[in-house]
């Protein structure tokens, strides 16, 4: 399995290929006033408004510094209605894509928050994959998309 | 003899002498002719038995040639038969003169010399004509030998010898004659010098005797005579022995010593007369000499000794009016020497003083002298020093002039340096933005590469070699990023080292600018400094100068002052010296009063 790895703090995290649509540069993100601390902002994708989260933020850490390998990650949200959603996702020191064999994968044994998932070790140390889909709590999902909220 | 003058008697004993020496030579001479005569003779004869010799021999020789042309016929034999017969003719030529002298002996030579010329031209030729005549007839010698010629030949010749023969004889008994009369005369000769010779020795031994009594007794006599005179034996004659010139001496002798008596006496009455005048006299000035002057003289005449005794009174008189009128000016010559003496005595001391005055004046001169001196060889030293200290300022400010020219250059240098500078850093700014390009082209890159990833993940197998690729460019964008920040961090450390560099040379320019305004002022004040000592230097030669003209002036003062020591010292002299002289003609003054007060003036 591939993952893309990025950092939160001095730790690694891997977001699985497959759920991401597309890496983009840090851009000039428009505020949006009133929204919780881990919406970073609202980026416009070819047209179409897109909220970003900040994956420092959210994980109750410092919000992400503004670093040249400061990336917004353009990944599928799926709700769980079944609802799919494109999702910035702004992360830390984006490395690059690395392969983790699924036989390594472990379970962390620590439940500390919902999106955390399974650990693998290598040569720099461990990789914890993060879980796009459990990424937002169900009141952060009715606020950036009502839609779904409405159609159920 | 004893009459006779002293000349006559030298005449007649030396002429003696020499006639008896003249009748010697004269007789010597004689046997001495006679000696020679002898000789002459002896000679005369042995030349007549030379050539009586000779006669013998070339007749002989005439034979014995003649005699081998008879034997042989040989012309060559008889060649100087001619020859032969010219000289046994002139040898009994000769013969016959020397003879000249001997008739008998003459007589006999020519007796011979008719015989030989007969035979040697006569019976010589015959033999020889004869023998030609026979040529080399074989018996020609016997036929010539039985001849009549040769035999005629032969008793002419053998009495011709004959008379030779008795010619020598004779001559030689003539020499031996001769012989024994020349030894006679030779003995008798020297009988003569020697008998000759004692009796003139003896004979002028005899007459140098009788010459010297006749002469040397008198004058003896006389020497004597003279020598009791010259004692003063007055009564001393002599004894006239001789009629001679000594005699006369001797006669006149007596007479003045005769006379010579005579006067004593008369001198003695004389003598005897004047005493007892000049005794009387002698009272007179005897007593005067003692001091009193009262005495008369008694003797008068017309005589040397009256008229002496006039004049002694009247000085006499004259003296006592003199030593009345020295004892009145020795008074006053003894006040006056007392004066002078007073006055010398302070003068002296006058002059002392002065000396010692001008002593101490030259002292200080002396000392402001040797001050000036000091003085004026710190003052020299001053000078060097000024124009020692005026050098070094020159140099200084040149050195100081050089060391502005350099900082000046350092601060053109220092600008320089900036401005490069900051080019450089203007160059920096242009690369940190050619990097921020790279950096952004090295961003999208990386994002590609990532999308490129995500996209070859999508493809699934179809997308495998494409994710390779997509893998090499992002470790390409990564390699190129990294590149980038450490390009940009060497950046960044240079353009702070360039910005840190430009404070550092502001800094640095801003220290030199001031240094150059200090140093500046360093010179300037250096050249008033100079300024002032050079107008030091002339300022210092015035003083030199006029430290001078004092040395030289206390110079002369210390001269003058020592000439007017001298003086002084000279006047102090001649002060004493007077002084002593007027202490002297103090004790002459007294001296003259105590002479004079022991002369009694009045009777």
């Amino acid at each position: 399995m591939k993952v893309l790895v990025f950092h939160i703090g001095t730790d690694r995290y891997g977001l699985p290929l497959r759920q991401v649509q597309r890496v983009l540069p840090l851009l000039e993100l428009k505020g949006i006033p009133l929204a919780p601390d881990s919406v970073a902002g609202l980026m416009n994708l070819h047209g179409t408004p897109l909220p970003v989260i900040d994956l420092s933020r959210i994980s109750g850490k410092a919000p992400s510094r503004q670093h040249y390998d400061t990336r917004i990650v353009v990944a599928d949200y799926t709700a769980p209605g079944g609802a799919v959603h494109a999702l910035g996702l702004m992360a830390e020191r984006v490395q690059g894509v690395q392969d983790v064999a699924t036989q390594d994968l472990a379970p962390s044994g620590v439940q500390a928050a919902p999106f955390l998932g399974q650990v693998a070790g290598d040569a720099q140390g461990m990789v914890q994959l993060v879980e796009v889909n459990e990424l937002l709590p169900a009141e952060l999902r009715a606020r950036l998309f009502p839609s779904e909220v409405a159609t159920r | 003899m004893n009459n006779l003058s002293i000349k006559n008697k030298l005449y007649i004993g030396f002429g003696s002498i020499v006639a008896i020496i003249l009748l010697l030579l004269i007789t010597a001479y004689n046997n001495f002719a006679s000696l020679t005569d002898a000789n002459r003779w002896d000679r005369h004869t042995m030349e007549v038995l030379l050539q009586l010799d000779r006669i013998n021999s070339v007749s002989l020789q005439i034979q014995v040639d003649t005699r081998g042309y008879i034997l042989t016929g040989s012309e060559a034999l008889i060649g100087t038969e001619r020859e032969n017969a010219e000289q046994l003719k002139q040898h009994v030529a000769k013969a016959v003169q020397l003879t000249a002298d001997n008739p008998q002996q003459n007589e006999r030579l020519k007796r011979a010399q008719a015989l030989l010329t007969t035979w040697a031209d006569v019976n010589i030729r015959r033999q020889i004509e004869k023998r030609r005549a026979l040529g080399d007839t074989k018996g020609a010698p016997e036929i010539l030998a039985q001849s009549s010629e040769l035999k005629e030949a032969g008793a002419i010749v053998a009495s011709a010898r004959e008379l030779l023969d008795q010619a020598a004889e004779e001559e030689r008994r003539l020499l031996a004659e001769r012989s024994a009369k020349a030894v006679d005369l030779h003995s008798n000769q020297n009988n003569l010098l020697l008998g000759g010779g004692a009796a003139v020795f003896v004979l002028s031994l005899l007459i140098a005797y009788t010459l010297g009594r006749a002469i040397l007794g008198p004058l003896a006599n006389l020497t004597a005579g003279l020598a009791r005179l010259g004692g003063g034996d007055l009564g001393a004659r002599t004894v006239v022995t001789s009629g001679d010139e000594l005699g006369k001496v001797s006669e006149d002798f007596n007479k003045m010593a005769q006379q010579l008596q005579d006067a004593m006496l008369r001198e003695q009455a004389q003598t005897n007369d004047l005493r007892a005048k000049v005794d009387s006299l002698l009272d007179v000035v005897a007593r005067a000499a003692g001091g009193d002057m009262t005495g008369k003289i008694s003797v008068g005449g017309d005589g040397a000794i009256g008229q002496l005794g006039d004049g002694l009174q009247r000085m006499f008189d004259n003296l006592r009016q003199l030593l009345t009128n020295v004892q009145k000016a020795g008074i006053q010559v003894t006040t006056s020497a007392t004066e002078i003496a007073a006055s010398a005595k302070q003068q002296e001391a006058t002059g002392v003083e002065q000396a010692q005055t001008s002593v101490e004046v030259l002292s200080t001169t002396k000392e402001i002298s040797s001050n000036t001196s000091q003085l004026l060889k710190t003052m020299e030293d001053a000078t060097a020093v000024a124009d020692y200290t005026t050098s070094a300022t020159s140099e200084a400010q040149g050195n100081l002039r050089r060391m502005d020219q350099t900082m000046q250059n350092m601060v053109n240098a220092t600008d320089s340096i900036n401005a490069k500078l900051a080019a450089l850093s203007e160059k920096a700014s242009n690369i940190n933005s050619v990097l921020t390009t790279i950096t952004k082209v090295a961003d999208q890159t990386n994002i590609l590469s990532l999308n490129a990833a995500i996209e070859a993940e999508k493809a699934g197998e179809a997308g495998r070699g494409f994710s390779v690729v997509a893998t090499e460019i992002r470790r390409l964008a990564d390699q190129t990023s990294v590149s980038t920040w450490d390009i940009e961090q060497m950046l960044k450390e240079m353009q702070s080292a360039v910005s840190a560099s430009v404070m550092g040379m502001d800094k640095f320019s801003e220290e030199i600018r001031r240094s150059v305004g200090e140093v500046r002022q360093v010179t300037d004040q250096l050249s008033s400094v100079m300024d002032q000592v050079q107008k030091l230097a002339p300022q210092f030669d015035a003083v030199l100068q006029g430290m001078q003209a004092q040395a030289v002036g206390a110079q002369q003062i210390t001269e003058t002052m020592m000439q007017l020591n001298d003086a002084t010292q000279q006047t102090v002299e001649s002060l004493k010296a007077t002084s002593e002289a007027v202490h002297q003609l103090q004790y002459a003054a007294g001296d003259l009063q105590s002479s004079v007060s022991t002369f009694a003036v009045n009777a």
